[in-house]
């Protein structure tokens, strides 16, 4: 009877200890990018403002390998996305991750030793919704990641409290094409990166 | 003595109103579905069903052509006011970038984190009127004693609310998000957003949400400080307080968006949402 006990226990703890390790494809190349990220941002030989350009660059080398930028902007366009001319998609690809990785890069470099909780993942077909939690100093924000897998597994959606980055630009693409054409929508985009560029407050920046 | 009996008796006359409100949103709409409603504006609806929503709720097969989560039919709430909401998004941007902001900046630089964390607790902490009451309309009994258990450890042991001592203490049994207010009351008994608002000062809302927040000023301690002018002060210096918390985060939405009204509006009516279903 004590060695049934013994040998259930064992198994019940190996069993802890492999769900804990057999996290699935999507999740390992999920952590392998925030922790790369993670490392850019802790990286004494990177701080300070004079590697800003430096660690900036870095960074988007790594969003590059872990967005599919295609794919998130082909669903945030939506119905738009059909009335596009192939010249017009790949145009709207290239400014719109554009615009996506100045302001969020920007954003990362608020790091400051948050720590990155996965709290679980599904996996339907060639998709993936994984769960994470960063713990900030006040308060834990969820944070989702929906991947996909045409190659490999590439980030296409990322759900913050709730609200998801492709759709909250869908509403607003949406309402664009729906008085302007495809063309001005890229305009805008472009003038947007335009204006960051030159460095103008975000407060001067057309609302 | 006097302070409670007028907090009580808010809280009964709060708790009739919001029944005729329910009563009232709920008979003509119905609580939004997935299968109810059909896609109307049919530029959000796109060729791609999503395997899940934005909790990872597995969406069981939408209905012919129509593709939204539940989200998606709260971030529809219509905008009817849409000029003179754009106005006061514009008032209140201003407001944040010439006012708020460098006001929280130098509060920031002269106040270190940790203080400003324990400032926000005891906010937190005399708000829990408005949470006890919403959990108790919820029918939520277990989640409102957590919340009254952690009011009076923090009160007691946790220098009148300064410390979060109870922080670390979980309930056996999950309780989910104690986070309520009576707008997301309303929207848990079904109650739609009616119409999207944005208010001077208080930023984006619905006609639900105006509701529950007038309600909620009843039920916040701070609203009785006498005379007004202090209570307005408190609850300004809490704003500021909160706001050196966050400075940036308004920053990245408006600069990353294409339409910043559009998308803080998306935004909230998803953000509210996911928080009735926590």
């Amino acid at each position: 009877m004590k060695k049934i006990s013994i040998i259930l226990t064992t198994l019940a703890i190996l069993a802890c200890f492999c769900s804990a390790a057999l996290a699935g494809e999507p999740q390992d190349r999920l952590k392998s990018g925030i922790d790369k990220v993670i490392a850019i941002l802790s990286d004494p030989a990177m701080k300070g403002p004079a590697k800003r350009a430096e660690r900036q660059d870095k960074l988007r080398t790594v969003a590059d390998g872990f967005f599919d930028w295609r794919e998130l902007s082909r669903r945030a366009a939506a119905e738009g996305w059909k009335k596009f001319t192939p010249k017009q998609q790949d145009d709207f690809v290239t400014s719109f991750s554009e615009l996506l990785q100045k302001t969020y890069v920007r954003k990362l470099e608020k790091y400051n030793n948050e720590k990155v909780n996965y709290l679980g993942e599904q996996i339907a077909d060639n998709q993936a919704f994984l769960k994470t939690q960063v713990a900030m100093k006040d308060k834990t924000i969820p944070i989702n990641y929906v991947m996909i897998k045409h190659d490999q597994w590439m980030v296409y959606d990322v759900v913050v409290e709730g609200v998801s980055l492709v759709k909250n630009y869908r509403t607003q693409f949406a309402k664009i094409l729906s008085r302007e054409t495809p063309d001005t929508l890229i305009q805008r985009i472009k003038d947007k990166i335009a204006a960051l560029d030159a460095g103008k407050n975000v407060d001067d920046v057309a609302s | 003595m006097h302070r409670l009996t007028r907090v009580l008796l808010a809280t009964v006359a709060l708790t009739l109103l919001s029944c005729v409100v329910a009563l009232a949103a709920t008979a003509p709409t119905g609580p939004a579905s997935l299968a109810e409603k059909p896609a109307t504006n049919m530029l959000l609806a796109y060729g791609d069903v999503d395997i899940w929503d934005e909790t990872g709720q597995i969406i069981k097969k939408p209905a012919n052509g129509d593709k939204l989560t539940k989200s998606d039919i709260a971030a529809q709430t219509p905008d009817p006011l849409e000029g003179w909401n754009r106005m006061w998004f514009g008032f209140n941007d201003k407001l944040y970038f010439w006012a708020l902001k460098p006001v929280a900046q130098g509060y920031g630089a002269v106040i270190p984190e940790r203080p400003r964390i324990w400032v926000g607790n005891f906010f937190h902490n005399l708000m829990f009127p408005v949470r006890f009451v919403s959990l108790m309309l919820q029918g939520k009994p277990d989640a409102a004693a957590v919340e009254t258990s952690r009011f009076i450890g923090n009160t007691a042991f946790g220098l009148g609310g300064f410390a979060d001592v109870t922080a670390d203490s979980k309930p056996y049994k999950p309780i989910g998000s104690t986070e309520k207010d009576l707008g997301l009351t309303f929207g848990y008994w079904g109650a739609g957003n009616g119409m999207y608002l944005v208010w001077p000062f208080i930023g984006p809302s619905s006609a639900r949400d105006t509701v529950g927040y007038a309600g909620d000023y009843f039920l916040t301690p701070i609203s009785y400080i006498h005379p007004w002018y202090w209570s307005i002060a408190t609850k300004g210096y809490d704003k500021i307080n909160e706001v050196s918390m966050r400075i940036g985060d308004y920053e990245t939405l408006k600069e990353a968006s294409i339409d910043p009204y559009e998308a803080v509006r998306d935004a909230y009516l998803r953000n509210r949402y996911k928080k009735i279903n926590d």
